[in-house]
């Protein structure tokens, strides 16, 4: 499905957001939220994942209904995951598109990755003692 | 101990009335704030010592040692960036910036991936704002646009607008019509009297609706505008201008979807419309405690207020190009230094990824997302908690953090200003 | 201890009296004395124009409007840049420089005090933020009242005492110097997008009038034994037809100060326009001399206006928009809560627009038709007018007729006819030149007393030696020369310390900051009264506690003590 992807922050990430290594922050985190119906024409059920794909990479997410949400746009709270794929292109505005990134939402069995995992994946040495 | 009127350093409301229960090094109880006060006041996340990375981990080291690394580090780099700042106080920002200038730097604060955009549009159109206190005890008109303080500024509303009690208007809430415009029904829309939902993207053209029937051009509009009833904007648009006084405060919904900067200054001509009718003003609701507080102290030292390049000597300011995630993508600088700031979680991870590519240091009180692609991390005082100083509200008002307990943390401006003084004498040398 | 010996300086200091006397001037730890010993550091004046250190009584430089000011202003920022050397920071801007670079220049002019024009209490702490961030003067900051709501409570119910200790907490919570007053009444009605038009207008909902808030506050000042009298920015700035409004608002000053004037009106210049729209302005300019030179108990400065881009900002929230309407530019606006307004609009004054050519005429003309120098002070409203680094253009247009006379022939037709500035011949002297950018601001401001503005045993050793013999120069055909040596002193000399140089700032500043704690008796205390502090915390989005600026803002601060008649 293509879809519209919209970050920004919610409470439960501002709650976590000093504690980046924790299970709080990552379920905060990770959630793509979407339309029910959008969530029906996929096959799934709230709290199964998906694959989003940007022109920037792609990261796995765990579903979460919303009636909020306009059919064709998924919502996921600022942070790592959400920022694994938008993109760094700031039209010479110093800003990134954080909330108007197409992305392809596709079901998948894979597992969420801790944010750790996350920035392992970009060149980073977890540090979680 | 019970300590009063504490300033909560999360958010830019800067709320200051929190009555915090202290034990010893520790705080226990947290009374007037929000959940995110709470959270931030109590949480326990600190890094014990400075760490630096190795080829096999990570090892502590002192902080003599973690100082003298960074200073040689910043010196040698031939395009170092300085990034982060609106977690802590005025003290550290203004040191940051002397830091910048010593050795050519840019320094950029977390207004570019917040509220930049709405400074490039005031740079080109002004900004007709007020203090807080000003919409508390006399609108009768709020319009919240692309926001939801509801989640982001969870008191906004109840100490500033909707439920807020205010000397005009006695009856809070009954006073006081709220407009809300977003593309989805936030829990803030669920407040709203009036709620515009807009298709995405639609922002600048419903600005625009609105300007021409403020300006009695209505009949040119067709039926909808970006999913919006043409009636719809008729009825809010008389609401506006019959306002004894409309405040509008807008988010992130402008700044960071298509159009951004075109966005706030199409919301800002609308405003200077609406004061030809009555009496209007618009702010940002600017997210970290202190973020305007760097806008601040940057502007004051350098002349702008974020994305600031000494690479020529003077200060040199080019938004797109000398901002941040920029610099970053495209992989210019050669040395970074965070400060209160987490770039790892909140920069499209293209940029994010050269932080770990070079060496990067990070002045913060918590093990963060920035913390696994740095080279070397320094724990500090969180400011607001164990560190007094300075942050400016988002409408300007400056306010005096509280220490509320005692810790063995050094204040990152003491941190910095041994950096600093460090560079002179290699300099120097 | 450190001493230095100042040798052969051509010394003009007014308030002693001494006009171009060649003498030496001892200094021991940043005080002039009687001598000093042999071993003192010389610094050699060559005969040249010496001068107590320049002081500027009303300049926008620091504080949220002069900060926003810059915000908005990338283009201005690019108008000005030098980078950092030796002691001196990176500098930005032209009329609304960084705080370094309106440091800078005002000591490469010989400036050593600043007051800033307007600082909203509520914001104060902002204020002295940059304050220690302009680091080669000493500062002081004017106070708003105009549009306080427990003052104009006090005024209604006519309890000047009361209205007194309300001034008297204010200013010892957030370290101001004075009482300033911006379109009394105005800026409250402005938030309602409203205004007053006279001074016996009703400030709605208050049922008080600027007259009344303006006889109180000047009552209330005086109660205060404040060191400045109350400090006025009259209502309807800018507004052709507003000298009658100015005059009416002189008529209500008593003279009941023997030290000093008992009220200083600011920027006079934009209050003194004749006629009834832009189309007829005209200069009023001798009108409000008359009154001026008529009443001892008035200081003005001219508010002088330059030809070139500026900035204008003011607490005066419905001006500015009022000059939006006229011009589309960038406009902004800051309303500050109980307190006052502000607004920010960029603006050129330009030569081909008669409007401006009126207004350049009329600082002008008031400088010269006032007979005492002591009673119009030299300011452009820095940067409303002009930025400061205009001043020596002013001191050379006052100085020669000349070149006013090769000024004039630039401007549009109808100036002539508009204003008397081609017929007056004044020119003015060296002396009065030291009153008007020093002595007088020292007097009006009432820190004489407190060493500065002259060369007394005990004064504050400010020193502006600039490179000019003033016998071997006729200011009238020379005038380039006293521009040229009124930008750049061969030394600035501030507490005893050489901190510029030929205009390059030689060390770190170390600045004072005065401030005014006007001693009450308890039971006048307002923070011991219920009313006030339910109300405060009530209206307030700030607590009552967290509102004063901590002591750690004034690293140096110099508090004076007064005590209070009440």
């Amino acid at each position: 499905m293509r879809a519209v992807l919209n970050t920004g922050r919610n409470i439960s990430q501002g709650i976590a957001v000093e504690h980046k290594g924790s299970p709080a922050y990552q379920a905060a985190v990770s959630v793509c939220h979407m339309n029910p119906v959008d969530l029906m024409e996929l096959g799934i059920d709230e709290g199964e994942h998906v694959t989003l794909t940007s022109r920037a990479g792609s990261v796995v997410l765990t579903t979460r209904a919303a009636e909020s949400m306009n059919r064709g746009e998924v919502f996921v709270p600022l942070g790592p995951y959400a920022n694994h794929i938008i993109s760094a292109e700031t039209h010479a505005t110093g800003m990134p598109d954080f909330k108007a990134e197409p992305v392809d939402v596709v079901p998948t069995d894979e597992s969420v990755r801790t944010v750790w995992e996350l920035m392992e994946s970009i060149g980073g040495v977890r540090y979680d003692h | 101990m019970i300590i009063k009127d504490v300033v909560c350093p999360f958010c830019g409301c800067l709320c200051d009335d929190l009555d915090v229960e202290v034990d010893g090094q520790k705080i226990i109880k947290v009374q007037n704030g929000c959940t995110l006060a709470e959270a931030t006041l109590t949480g326990n996340n600190r890094l014990p010592a400075p760490i630096r990375r190795t080829a096999n981990g990570w090892e502590e080291i002192s902080y003599d040692d973690a100082i003298r690394e960074t200073a040689d580090i910043l010196c040698a780099a031939d395009r170092p960036l300085l990034y982060g700042w609106s977690s802590t106080h005025g003290e550290a920002q203004s040191i940051g910036v002397h830091i910048a200038e010593l050795i050519g730097a840019v320094i950029d604060n977390t207004s570019v991936v917040c509220h930049g955009p709405s400074i490039l549009a005031i740079q080109e159109v002004g900004h007709p704002g007020c203090t807080l206190g000003q919409v508390k005890n006399r609108a009768d008109v709020i319009v919240y646009w692309g926001c939801n303080p509801t989640e982001a500024h969870p008191r906004h509303m109840s100490r500033y607008t909707t439920f807020a009690t205010g000397f005009f208007v006695p009856e809070a809430q009954k006073d006081r019509t709220v407009i809300v415009v977003d593309t989805r029904r936030t829990e803030s829309a669920e407040i709203a009297d009036e709620f515009i939902r807009i298709e995405r993207g639609g922002d600048y053209e419903v600005l625009s609706a609105l300007r021409a029937i403020v300006r009695g051009k209505g009949s040119i509009l067709p039926r909808e505008i970006a999913g919006v009833a043409r009636e719809q904007l008729f009825r809010v648009a008389e609401i506006c201008m019959k306002a004894k006084f409309g405040a509008i405060f807008f988010g992130l919904g402008l700044t960071m979807s298509n159009g951004k900067y075109k966005n706030v200054r199409n919301a800002i001509e609308l405003t200077d419309e609406l004061n030809r009718h009555t009496k209007f003003t618009i702010s940002p609701l600017r997210g970290h405690g202190n973020v305007y507080g760097s806008n601040e102290v940057f502007t004051w030292i350098t002349g702008y207020p974020y994305a600031v390049d000494f690479a020529r000597g003077i200060a040199f300011y080019n938004p797109g190009e000398t901002t941040a995630v920029d610099i970053l993508r495209w992989g210019e600088c050669d040395a970074a230094l965070i400060v209160a700031s987490d770039p790892g979680a909140h920069f499209p991870h293209a940029a994010a990824a050269h932080l770990a590519k070079i060496p990067t240091i990070l002045i913060d009180p918590h093990r963060t997302a920035t913390t696994p692609l740095c080279r070397l991390q320094i724990p500090c005082t969180m400011a607001g908690i164990d560190a007094e100083g300075t942050a400016y509200r988002m409408d300007g008002v400056p306010i005096r953090y509280k220490k509320l307990i005692e810790s063995l943390y050094p204040d990152d401006a003491d941190l910095l200003r041994r950096i600093h003084d460090r560079i002179r004498e290699v300099q120097g040398a | 201890m450190t001493e230095l010996l100042v040798k052969n300086a051509c010394v003009i200091d007014p308030l002693n009296r001494i006009l171009m006397e060649v003498m030496d001037i001892p200094v021991r730890d940043g005080r002039i004395v009687e001598s000093v010993s042999a071993g003192a550091d010389i610094i050699d004046a060559k005969g040249c124009l010496t001068l107590p250190g320049g002081i500027d009584s009303h300049s926008h430089v620091c504080g949220t409007k002069v900060n926003f000011g810059r915000y908005m202003s990338p283009e201005d920022m690019r108008a000005g840049r030098t980078a950092r050397r030796g002691k001196m920071h990176v500098t930005s801007g032209y009329y609304v420089p960084t705080t370094y670079g309106n440091s800078y220049r005002y000591s490469a002019m010989g400036y050593t005090t600043v007051l800033e024009g307007a600082m909203a209490p509520l914001e104060a702490r902002h204020t002295h933020e940059e304050f220690t961030a302009t680091p080669h003067q000493d500062m002081l900051a004017n106070t708003l009242f105009d549009g306080n709501w427990a003052i104009m409570e006090a005024v209604r119910a006519k309890d000047v005492k009361k209205a007194a200790a309300i001034v008297a907490w204010t200013l010892s919570a957030v370290k101001g110097y004075s009482i300033k007053l911006t379109n009394p009444g105005g800026t409250e009605a402005w938030g309602w997008g409203e205004d007053v038009s006279s001074i016996h207008d009703a400030v709605p909902n208050f049922n008080v009038t600027p007259a009344e808030i303006i006889t109180t506050m000047i009552e209330a000042n005086e109660l205060l034994h404040l060191p400045h009298s109350v400090h006025l920015h009259c209502n309807n700035l800018g507004k052709p037809g507003n000298y009658r409004t100015t005059l009416e608002t002189f008529d209500l000053v008593p003279d009941t100060n023997n030290g000093r004037q008992t009220l200083y009106a600011t920027h006079v210049q934009f209050h003194a326009y004749g006629g009834t729209t832009w189309r007829d302005i005209s200069s009023k300019a001798e009108e409000i001399a008359r009154a001026v030179n008529a009443k001892p108990q008035i200081v003005m400065d001219m508010g002088q206006i330059m030809f070139g881009r500026t900035m204008t900002m003011t607490a005066d929230g419905p001006m500015e928009f009022n000059l939006y309407c006229l011009h589309h530019n960038k406009w902004s606006n800051h309303d500050v809560e109980l307190e006052t307004g502000s607004g920010i609009i960029p603006v050129l004054y330009s030569k081909k627009s008669l409007v401006n050519c009126v207004m350049w005429a009329i600082g002008l003309e008031l400088a010269l038709l006032t007979k005492n120098p002591f009673q119009c002070l030299l300011e452009t409203d820095n940067p409303n007018g002009a930025p400061f680094v205009k001043y020596p253009e002013i001191i050379g247009l006052l100085m020669s007729k000349r070149y006013r006379d090769e000024e004039c022939a630039t401007l549009v037709d109808g100036t002539e006819q508009r204003t008397a500035i081609c017929a007056l011949d004044r020119e003015m002297d060296w002396n009065e030149i030291a009153i008007m950018t020093r002595a007088g601001q020292a007097k009006a401001l009432g820190i004489a007393a407190e060493g500065k503005g002259h060369f007394s045993k005990g004064a504050e050793a400010d020193i502006a030696i600039y490179p000019i013999r003033c016998r071997d120069v006729d200011p009238a055909t020379e005038y380039r020369k006293v521009i040229e040596a009124f930008r750049k002193t061969m030394y600035t000399i501030k507490r005893g310390r050489v901190v510029a140089r030929e205009g390059d700032i030689i060390v770190e500043g170390a600045n004072s900051t005065f401030w005014v704690n006007p001693v009450v008796p308890d039971d006048l205390n307002v923070a011991n009264d219920p009313e006030f502090v339910k109300k405060f915390e009530e209206y307030y989005t700030v607590r009552m506690g967290n509102y004063p600026v901590q002591d750690v803002y004034l690293p140096r601060g110099k508090c004076i003590r007064t005590k209070a008649a009440l």
